[in-house]
C-alpha cells in the first residue's frame, strides 16, 4: 500500500511535461452560451409578461373609474305616489317611472325646454338607465324624501363614459360614433357646472350582471368564486393529504398502487372540460343537484384539484429525511405517531403551497364551469352555495363576448381583480410557508 | 498497528464469564430480496455489557443490528429467520409487540437525527408517546436525568427551548442518546455512532458509553478498530455475512483465532 502511494507520487513529479491541451478554454465557452441562453430564455418570458401585463392594465385600470352627473332630483309625488300610498302599498313604488325623474332633473340642469324632444332625448341619453334602480332605493330607504329636491350622484350612459374616456375618436363624422354633437355640447356645459366627475368605480366589486356596462359588476362572480374555494378547500385538502399519506406512508408497495400512482399523475393531465361532463353527468344529471351552483362548480373543480393536491403532497412527504422516521420509529412510535408526529408538520410547508397552487389553478378555471351552467346572467347574490352564480373567468368570458366599448376595459378591469386574487393567495403561499418553516 | 490497538485496549475490568446473556440469537438469516445478507448468526449478548460488532463494509453488522429492534421491519423486501431472544423471549414472536419491543430495545443511527424541534421535546417525546411522566414535574425529571446521562446537562441546561438541531454534531448526537436513554430502555443499540463526528466529540461520546454500561446493555457497531478495543468488552467480527469470531476484546485485538479477524485488525483488508 505504502509502496504504491510512494511511486505515484513520484510519478507526478518527474512528468512535469509541457500542460496537457485538457479543452478549457471550449468547456468555458460552453458554460458562457449555455449562461447566455439562460438569459435570452428569461428576458424573452418576462417581455412577454412585461407585454401581457401593459395590455391589461392599459385597457383596464379605467374600469375602475365611472363618471357620474349630479344631478337635482325633485321626488315629485305625481310620479312616485305619495308617502301614505307607499305604506299602503308598495307596488306603486316599485315600478314608479324613476327615469323620468332623472331626465326631468337634467333637462332643468342642462336649461333646455321640456317641449324640445331632439334635446330630451340627447340628455336623457347621457344617463345610465340603471339609474331606476339609484333612486328606486334611495326612496325605499327613506319615504321622507319624497316631494323634496336633492343632488343625486348618477351613472352616466357608457357611451358618455367612454367618450370622456377617450375611447371613441371624436373627430369622425356625427353619425358614425355613438355620441352626438349636442350631446358633447351638454358634456361640456355639466364639466363647467362641475356636475360631471369620475368617481371610484365601488360597483365594479358590488354589482351583479347586467346588460347596461355603467352598471355591471364581478359582485356576484366573487361570491360564487369564493364558495367554490370554500368547498375546494373543505373537499380536495382532506381528501388529498389523507389519500398522499396512505399512499406514501402505509401502502404497500405493488402493481396495484403502482396503477393507482399512474393514473393519479395522469388525472392531472386530463383537460379540464373533461371533468366538466363528468359533473354535468354525475353530480347534475344522476344526483340532481342543480346547475349554475356554485356547489355542483365547486365539486368539479375539487376533481381537477385533487390530483395537483396529491402530488404536491406526496412530493412533501418523499422530501421529508428518512432519518427522522428512523429515529421516530427507534424510540417505539408507532407508524401512525411518526407520521402525524414528525412526517406531517414537516412536510406541512410543500403540502400548503401545493394546495394554494391547486386552489389558485381552480379559482382561474373556465371550461369545466361552462358545461355546468355556470355561464349565466346572474344578477342577484347566491345566499348559499345551491344558488346560481357565476364565476370571475366565466365573467370575463362573458363580458369578452359583450361589443359596446365600456365591456372591454370591464374585462380587462375584471382581469385585473382575478389576478389581484391570485396574487394574494400566492404570497399567503409564501408567508405559510415561511411561517411554518422559520419554527426551526 | 496491532500495538497501536493493544495499548488503547479498555483497562477496565475484563469480561466476566458468568455474566447473564440479555439477547441471544440462534441462526439468524436475512434476505434483502432475493439478496441473502445474513448466513446464520448465533451470537450471545452479555447484559451490563457494550458488545462491538465490527468487520468490513457489507458484511452484515448493521444489518444484524436492526434485526434485533426489528427496524429491519420498516424495509419490504427484508427477510428474516431465525430466533432473536430478549430475556428468552422471541422478539419476532407474534405476541411481542414491535412498538414494545423498541421501548425496551433503543437505537442511536449513524447520523445524529435529532427532531427539528427544541431539546426539551427531543427527549421528551418518547416518555410522552409512552405515557411514562403522569405530570409536568415528572417529564421534567425524566429530561433533565437524562440529559444528564447523556452528559449533555452542563452545556444545554439554559436552552432547553432551542432547537435540537441547532447542536454540533456530537452534541446532537449525545440528544439522540439522551432521547434513547428517556423512555429506559434496557438494550442501546447504536450503529457506528461517531462516523459523523470529530475526534473530540467521538471521545465525549465513547467516555459516555463507557458510562452508560454501567446500566444498559449496549451493541455498538463501529468501523474504528480502536474504538471498539476501547470502550467494548465482547466483540463479534463479521465477515460476508458470517459471525467470523467473537470473544473478549482483549483477546480478539491480541490473539485472534481466526485468520479473518487477524488481517482485518492489522489492516490487510476492510
Amino acid at each position: 500500500m505504502s509502496d504504491a502511494t510512494a511511486n505515484g507520487i513520484a510519478d507526478t513529479a518527474a512528468g512535469r511535461k509541457p500542460r496537457r491541451d485538457i479543452g478549457i478554454k471550449k468547456r468555458y465557452a460552453a458554460e458562457r452560451r449555455f449562461k447566455a441562453y439562460g438569459i435570452i430564455a428569461i428576458a424573452i418570458g418576462l417581455g412577454f409578461l412585461v407585454m401581457l401585463m401593459w395590455s391589461i392594465f392599459s385597457k383596464g385600470y379605467t374600469a375602475f373609474w365611472q363618471t357620474e352627473i349630479q344631478v337635482p332630483i325633485t321626488f315629485s309625488e305625481q310620479v312616485i305616489g305619495t308617502a301614505e300610498q307607499a305604506n299602503d302599498s308598495q307596488t306603486k313604488l316599485l315600478m314608479a317611472n324613476y327615469p323620468q325623474l332623472a331626465r326631468d332633473g337634467l333637462i332643468q340642469l342642462l336649461g333646455i325646454s321640456a317641449d324640445d324632444k331632439k334635446a330630451v332625448s340627447a340628455a336623457n341619453g347621457l344617463i345610465s338607465s340603471g339609474t331606476r334602480v339609484t333612486l328606486r332605493d334611495i326612496v325605499m330607504n327613506d319615504l321622507s324624501v319624497i316631494g323634496t329636491t336633492e343632488n343625486v350622484w348618477l351613472y352616466a350612459s357608457s357611451e358618455l363614459d367612454s367618450a370622456l374616456k377617450g375611447q371613441y375618436d371624436l373627430n369622425v363624422p356625427e353619425n358614425r360614433r355613438p355620441i352626438s354633437d349636442l350631446q358633447l355640447e351638454y358634456i361640456d356645459k355639466l364639466e363647467q357646472q362641475g356636475a360631471i366627475e369620475q368617481r371610484f368605480n365601488w360597483g365594479l366589486f358590488t354589482s351583479g350582471a347586467s346588460s347596461r356596462a355603467e352598471t355591471a359588476g364581478v359582485g356576484v362572480a366573487i361570491i360564487g368564486s369564493l364558495y367554490m374555494m370554500l368547498i375546494v378547500l373543505v373537499l380536495a385538502l382532506p381528501i388529498g393529504v389523507a389519500a398522499s399519506i396512505y399512499l406514501e406512508e402505509f401502502a404497500p408497495k405493488n402493481k396495484f398502487t403502482d396503477l393507482i400512482e399512474v393514473n393519479i399523475n395522469n388525472l392531472a393531465a386530463v383537460p379540464s372540460i373533461v371533468f366538466g361532463l363528468l359533473g354535468l353527468a354525475v353530480f347534475i344529471n344522476w344526483f340532481g343537484l342543480p346547475r349554475s351552483a356554485a356547489l355542483v362548480g365547486g365539486l368539479v373543480l375539487t376533481l381537477m384539484t385533487l390530483p395537483t393536491i396529491i402530488i404536491a403532497t406526496r412530493a412533501a412527504l418523499r422530501a421529508v429525511p428518512p432519518s427522522i422516521r428512523a429515529a421516530a420509529l427507534g424510540l417505539g412510535a408507532s407508524k401512525n405517531q411518526t407520521v402525524f408526529h414528525h412526517v406531517l408538520p414537516l412536510a406541512m410547508p410543500g403540502i400548503l403551497t401545493g394546495t394554494i397552487i391547486g386552489l389558485a389553478q381552480a379559482l382561474g378555471e373556465t371550461a369545466p364551469l361552462l358545461l355546468i351552467g355556470m355561464v349565466a346572467f346572474v344578477a342577484d347574490y347566491p345566499s348559499t352555495p345551491l344558488d346560481p352564480s357565476t364565476a370571475l373567468p366565466v365573467q370575463i368570458y362573458m363580458w369578452a363576448n359583450e361589443a359596446e366599448r365600456a365591456f372591454v376595459e370591464r374585462t380587462s378591469g375584471a382581469i385585473i381583480i382575478l389576478l389581484g386574487f391570485l396574487a394574494i393567495m400566492n404570497v399567503s403561499a409564501i408567508l405559510l410557508r415561511r411561517r411554518f418553516e422559520r419554527r426551526w | 498497528m496491532m500495538e497501536n490497538i493493544q495499548a488503547t485496549l479498555h483497562k477496565g475490568p475484563a469480561v466476566e464469564a458468568s455474566r447473564p446473556i440479555k439477547m441471544t440469537s440462534k441462526d439468524v438469516i436475512v434476505h434483502y430480496g432475493a439478496k441473502q445478507a445474513l448466513n446464520g448468526i448465533t451470537l450471545d449478548i452479555p447484559e451490563r455489557q457494550v458488545t462491538a460488532l465490527i468487520g468490513p463494509s457489507g458484511c452484515g453488522k448493521s444489518t444484524y443490528l436492526r434485526c434485533l429492534n426489528r427496524m429491519n421491519d420498516t424495509i419490504d423486501s427484508a427477510k428474516v429467520a431465525g430466533k432473536i431472544l430478549l430475556d428468552g423471549e422471541d422478539v419476532y414472536d407474534p405476541d411481542i409487540d414491535v412498538v414494545e419491543l423498541r421501548a425496551r430495545v433503543g437505537m442511536v443511527f449513524q447520523k445524529p437525527n435529532p427532531f427539528p424541534k427544541s431539546i426539551y421535546e427531543n427527549v421528551s417525546y418518547g416518555p410522552k408517546i409512552h405515557g411514562l411522566a403522569h405530570s409536568k414535574q415528572e417529564m421534567d425529571e425524566i429530561v433533565h436525568t437524562s440529559l444528564r446521562k447523556a452528559g449533555l446537562w452542563r452545556e444545554v441546561h439554559d436552552r432547553l427551548d432551542e432547537p435540537g438541531t441547532g447542536l454540533s454534531g456530537g452534541q446532537q448526537q449525545r440528544l439522540c442518546i439522551a432521547r434513547a436513554i428517556a423512555v429506559s430502555p434496557e438494550v442501546i443499540l447504536m450503529d457506528e455512532p461517531c462516523s459523523a463526528l470529530d475526534p473530540i466529540a467521538t471521545a465525549t461520546v465513547e467516555e459516555l458509553i463507557d458510562e452508560l454500561r454501567e446500566n444498559y446493555t449496549i451493541v455498538i457497531v463501529t468501523h474504528s478498530m480502536q474504538q471498539a478495543a476501547r470502550v467494548s468488552q465482547l466483540t463479534a467480527m463479521f465477515h460476508l455475512g458470517d459471525l467470523a469470531e467473537v470473544g473478549p476484546t482483549e483477546k480478539m485485538f491480541s490473539n485472534p483465532d481466526d485468520k479473518r479477524t487477524q488481517d482485518y485488525i492489522t489492516g490487510r483488508f476492510g
